[in-house]
């Protein structure tokens, strides 16, 4: 039988009150700076940085370096160089230093951002909703390029990939005499290897060197450079125009009130004297679903 | 009418995909026909990236050639398969649109 009164407190909740008549007493009032009073752990001192180092965005994480990201004047400067300029892709690449395949996603962006801007939404009377806060924020946390000619190139344009067979060594003997070129170089580790002058992303760059190391005048053969490359850009156009008149011609449109019906003119010989070739057309009869085999993907691997 | 011009029904469960095929009237729909004249798929698409023409289509694969060729040998088309090759011009529709009425104030 005990007359002491039983201790009512819990242990957290008797920390919590030493807590509070010692160090909580720093966060009673407000700083007379009116600067934030932010709650600290007992080991920190300094508050989180209001401007980081975009270079680590992770200060905790140093192995994670963020690599630069095309600011907005960038892509705008990009999307004016294609679209107002009228500069063919591949001279876009070259002058900027950017992949082509980034110059042409970035034009892809801004014509629907543009887009969205200039349309009118059924709810309200501005265009389409953008998210340009959030597109600030998160621009704030990269680093930025801005492809200033001073600024060191954004990124290797003009990388090929390496076949395995021009990795080996060879040894082939040549004549001094023999002018002795990349193609020859390429016929050397086999007969199917393509020489790099074929598989460059943008090959009216070598005519473009070959011109400056020949002497002439860099501005003359930068203008040379972008009229092939208009030209071959021009080619492109056609051949892929006169693909997309080829097919259209073998459709046939016919809309009623609710739908268009596209009827493509096929051949049933597609599918050979035995009906089974490969160019067939419709499903085939007696052959098994891979929905359920293993290892088969059965998503689009490609957009 | 021994021969037919008719839909053939694949695809799965609730997504209908139809072979249009040549085939004797008695036999089972699936079973392997005399030929195979094209497909189609009556579920509407979209075009995903283009919104200027019509929203929805239906896609169609047909040998018009062939088509006419069985059609002119006697083979009888389904309802379907008719409204089909009615579209190409093989055959008259069954339903044809209506002509608009004339106006009959102007006879008075």
């Amino acid at each position: 039988f005990s007359t002491t009164a039983p201790l009512e407190l819990t242990k957290p909740q008797r920390y919590f009150r030493k807590w509070l008549k010692t160090r909580a007493l720093q966060y009673r009032d407000p700083k007379e700076d009116g600067q934030p009073n932010y709650l600290l752990h007992p080991g920190l001192e300094r508050l989180p940085d209001p401007h980081p180092n975009t270079d680590h965005p992770f200060p905790n994480n140093r192995e994670f370096k963020s690599q630069p990201v095309l600011s907005e004047e960038a892509r705008e400067t990009i999307w004016n160089s294609v679209m107002i300029e009228g500069l063919p892709l591949k001279a876009v690449s070259a002058r900027f230093s950017v992949d082509m395949r980034r110059v042409a996603a970035v034009v892809r962006m801004k014509e629907i951002e543009k887009r969205w801007e200039k349309s009118v939404s059924s709810h309200v009377d501005i265009g389409t909703p953008t998210a340009k806060t959030y597109a600030k924020a998160v621009m704030a946390m990269l680093p930025k390029a801005n492809l200033a000619d001073t600024e060191e190139p954004f990124e290797p344009i003009n990388d090929i990939h390496i076949s395995s067979h021009t990795q080996q060594q060879l040894f082939v003997p040549t004549p001094e005499s023999r002018h002795f070129t990349r193609r020859d170089a390429a016929k050397a580790f086999g007969d199917h290897i393509l020489p790099v002058d074929e598989k460059l992303r943008i090959p009216e760059l070598l005519g473009f060197e070959e011109d400056i190391a020949a002497g002439v005048n860099p501005v003359e053969a930068r203008g040379k450079f972008i009229k092939k490359a208009a030209m071959n850009e021009k080619k492109l156009a056609e051949r892929t125009g006169m693909e997309r008149r080829l097919k259209e011609d073998k459709i046939t449109r016919v809309s009623n009130e609710r739908f268009e019906f596209r009827i493509e003119n096929i051949n049933v010989d597609w599918s050979g004297a035995h009906g089974r070739g490969r160019g067939g057309i419709g499903w085939r009869y007696g052959a098994p679903h891979n929905d359920r085999r293993a290892g088969v993907v059965k998503i689009p691997t490609k957009v | 009418m021994v021969l037919k011009i008719r839909l053939a029904r694949f695809g799965r469960t609730n997504a209908p995909f139809y072979n249009i095929v040549v085939a004797h009237a008695r036999t089972a729909r699936n079973s392997r026909p005399l030929e195979v004249l094209g497909t189609y798929d009556p579920i509407p698409k979209r075009d995903t990236y283009d919104d200027s023409g019509a929203p929805l289509h239906k896609d169609i694969k047909l040998d018009v050639a062939r088509a006419q060729y069985w059609i002119g040998v006697g083979a009888q088309p389904s309802e379907t398969a008719r409204r089909l090759l009615s579209m190409v011009g093989i055959m008259e529709p069954k339903f044809p649109p209506k002509a608009p009425k004339a106006k009959t104030a102007e006879g008075k």
